[in-house]
């Protein structure tokens, strides 16, 4: 793998936080790493892993309406923060 | 809910070859920005411009986090927030998006400044020019003729919390106040709805800008975006390269 996905720094995060159910949540060209990103981070820590199938075209674009899942920590790859300004474009 | 954003950087160096050095020495002053991939680690490529004779500026555009950061949102060359004017554009990254939204950021300009896109996965530059969003640009000041002379407007709002603009899409009522304006609310704004709402004239896109731009050319219906529409007539009026 080509760039850096930080998977210590998330599990280090769920542990720290003893978070339980995890979303990751990937830009289209990172998609096929899901898998091993899931991989580990349930073997390291008693977490489950959750996939986001749809679109993440930047950090302006975070799953919405999530509540009912009881999501403790979403992870988001591709994008760095994403600064709003709300009097539009 | 807890949230972490991972920027997934290059792990590997890179830096211009040759061919690319080469032909950046066509300019004297150059900008430099690259995806958040590629934008921690730039040194070796600012060394190489410096060494070159070529002046370097870059600028921390509105929406980003970190310095030569370039997102596909900031499309107006205010935007951008450049102090000075640059002869030509560098990008370094392997995608078309971002550059795409450099040369679309210029359409309110007089000339044209081409965008040098360096791939440091292929090692390979590409060249970016006006005529890359000829289409894109004929066909938006098209929807904005169309806009302007539509009674009934559809505004499509996004749930999307980093891209719903509900608050300043209320402005169209009093700027248009012979228009009649719907509001359309979904997560994903798929064109394929359109036809099921046929008494639209013309659609107004809240969300991602690039809608109402790139993607506009894959809608049979007209549509144009919030930041556009509240400004058509002056948009049209101007001498620039949308015109």
């Amino acid at each position: 793998m080509n760039y850096n996905l930080e998977t210590q720094k998330i599990i280090g995060r769920i542990k720290e936080k003893n978070h339980k159910t995890i979303l990751l949540q990937l830009a289209d060209g990172l998609k096929p790493e899901a898998k091993s990103i899931a991989d580990q981070i349930e073997k390291e820590t008693q977490a489950n892993v959750l996939i986001w199938l749809g679109s993440c075209f930047g950090a302006c674009d975070t799953p919405f309406g999530l509540q009912q899942l009881e999501i403790d920590l979403t992870v988001q790859f591709g994008h760095n923060v994403f600064i709003k300004n709300s009097k539009g474009w | 809910m807890d949230h972490l954003l991972i920027n997934a950087e290059y792990n590997k160096e890179f830096e211009l070859n040759e061919e690319t050095l080469t032909y950046c020495k066509k300019y004297k002053t150059i900008v430099l920005y690259a995806a958040i991939q590629f934008s921690q680690n730039l040194k070796k490529i600012l060394e190489q411009l410096k060494s070159s004779g070529i002046k370097v500026i870059t600028s921390q555009p509105e929406r980003t986090h970190a310095k030569h950061q370039i997102l596909g949102c900031d499309l107006s060359y205010k935007n951008l927030k450049l102090e000075t004017k640059p002869d030509a554009f560098l990008y370094i990254g392997d995608g078309l998006f971002h550059p795409r939204a450099l040369a679309l950021s210029q359409k309110e300009e007089n000339e044209f400044k081409e965008i040098i896109r360096f791939d440091p996965i292929a090692n390979k530059h590409y060249i970016l020019g006006l005529n890359d969003i000829g289409k894109i640009l004929k066909k938006s000041k098209s929807n904005l003729l169309k806009f302007l002379h539509a009674d009934t407007i559809g505004v499509l709002i996004t749930t999307k919390p980093g891209q719903q603009q509900f608050q300043p899409s209320k402005q169209l009522k009093e700027l248009y106040p012979n228009k009649k304006f719907y509001y359309f609310i979904d997560n994903n704004i798929s064109f394929d709805q359109f036809e099921n709402f046929p008494f639209i004239e013309c659609w107004i896109n809240t969300a991602c800008p690039r809608i109402g731009f790139d993607d506009s050319l894959n809608s049979e219906f007209p549509i144009i975006n919030l930041t556009e529409a509240l400004q058509a007539e002056s948009l049209l009026s101007k001498k620039s390269l949308l015109n």
